[in-house]
């Protein structure tokens, strides 16, 4: 019986330890960020291999999400603020219309691109393994950020956390200048 | 002993999913069934439960892109519906920000006064429904979805 209860100890500080750790864990860091080619609603391309050599800080979103639009102004805050050393922003919008996309550009004027993951194979992609199993994997990403570094690997990644909302982005620019500064 | 160690990690196992409900189940809908008199007025009692950990958008919303949760019912021209009436929506602050949404969690109802034709033959009607929601919980926010239900109208 003292075998049995070390043994349910054992699984049950295991199993909290596990679920503690997910709280904070980020998924997918030092990875090869899955390449993507996609169009902004004008037409243009942007692909994640031309934008080799830069930080590119990614982030999904939806024109229904409550979280991304709050975080919107903030993203092109860090657009203003961070596009001169280095730093480009992109917004993947998950499996939407283009004309409901246009007037998300309408709303808050991004100066940087809005780019349209129509079927949302791309999202699919940047979806880490075993995160909300439930979920169709193009879900699992919305409202999320990344920073991709000059070589390609995912340096940062934060999903969603809505009981610890960071709509002003402060831990992605505390990461991005960390790895700004490490590379002067 | 094999069998009590093998039934606790069935357990931990089946315990490690509680929160990832299938989408499908965040919102549930019942109704319960509504007995009337041909040519009088009743309610029809739409009641939604939403899923512990979750919150839809309230059905006014304070932001264009927002979602908000709406309700339809089909109805035959023997029975003619009134305006819905959702309940209020409660605040849902977004941490460092000003902004605030207007959600619904837990349970509640939705109320929809309808009349019968005093023609109206008695009898059963099954009348289709349609709840269409956007739900977030603590990690993600889910795309739209729409939730069926059917309300059985008796006609006495």
């Amino acid at each position: 019986m003292n075998y049995f209860l070390k043994f349910v100890t054992t699984l049950i500080l295991a199993f909290t330890s596990v679920n503690l750790n997910a709280q904070d864990e980020q998924p997918m860091i030092g990875q090869k960020a899955p390449l993507f080619e996609l169009k902004t609603s004008e037409g243009k391309i942007y692909s994640l291999e031309q934008l080799k050599g830069k930080y590119v800080v990614i982030h999904f979103a939806a024109t229904w999400c409550p979280f991304c639009n709050a975080e919107a102004p903030f993203l092109e805050e860090l657009y203003q603020n961070y596009s001169g050393k280095n730093v480009q922003v992109v917004i993947v919008d998950v499996k939407e219309d283009k004309s409901l996309v246009q007037k998300l550009q309408e709303r808050f004027n991004f100066s940087f691109p809005l780019l349209l993951d129509e079927d949302g194979s791309v999202a699919a992609k940047y979806a880490p393994e075993g995160v909300q199993p439930a979920l169709a994997r193009h879900e699992v990403p919305i409202a999320s950020n990344l920073i991709i570094d000059k070589e390609g690997m995912i340096r940062f990644y934060s999903l969603l956390n809505t009981a610890g909302f960071d709509a002003k982005l402060t831990k992605l620019k505390q990461r991005l200048d960390e790895l700004l500064s490490a590379t002067d | 002993m094999i069998m009590i160690y093998s039934s606790f990690i069935f357990l931990i196992y089946i315990l490690s999913f509680d929160n990832q409900t299938d989408t499908d189940s965040v919102v549930r809908v019942t109704v319960p069934e509504i007995k009337v008199q041909a040519g009088k007025i009743a309610k029809i009692n739409v009641h939604v439960s939403v899923e512990k950990g979750y919150h839809i958008q309230a059905n006014k919303v304070n932001d264009e892109f927002i979602i908000p949760t709406t309700l339809e019912i089909n109805t035959p021209i023997t029975i003619i519906t009134g305006e819905k009436a959702f309940p209020e929506g409660k605040k849902f602050r977004l941490e460092g920000t000003s902004d605030s949404l207007l959600v619904y969690d837990g349970n509640f109802k939705i109320t929809i006064p309808f009349k019968t034709d005093k023609k109206i033959k008695k009898g059963r009607y099954n009348l289709e429904g349609k709840l269409q929601y956007q739900a977030c919980d603590a990690k993600t926010c889910f795309f739209p979805k729409t939730v069926a239900f059917s309300v059985a109208i008796k006609v006495v």
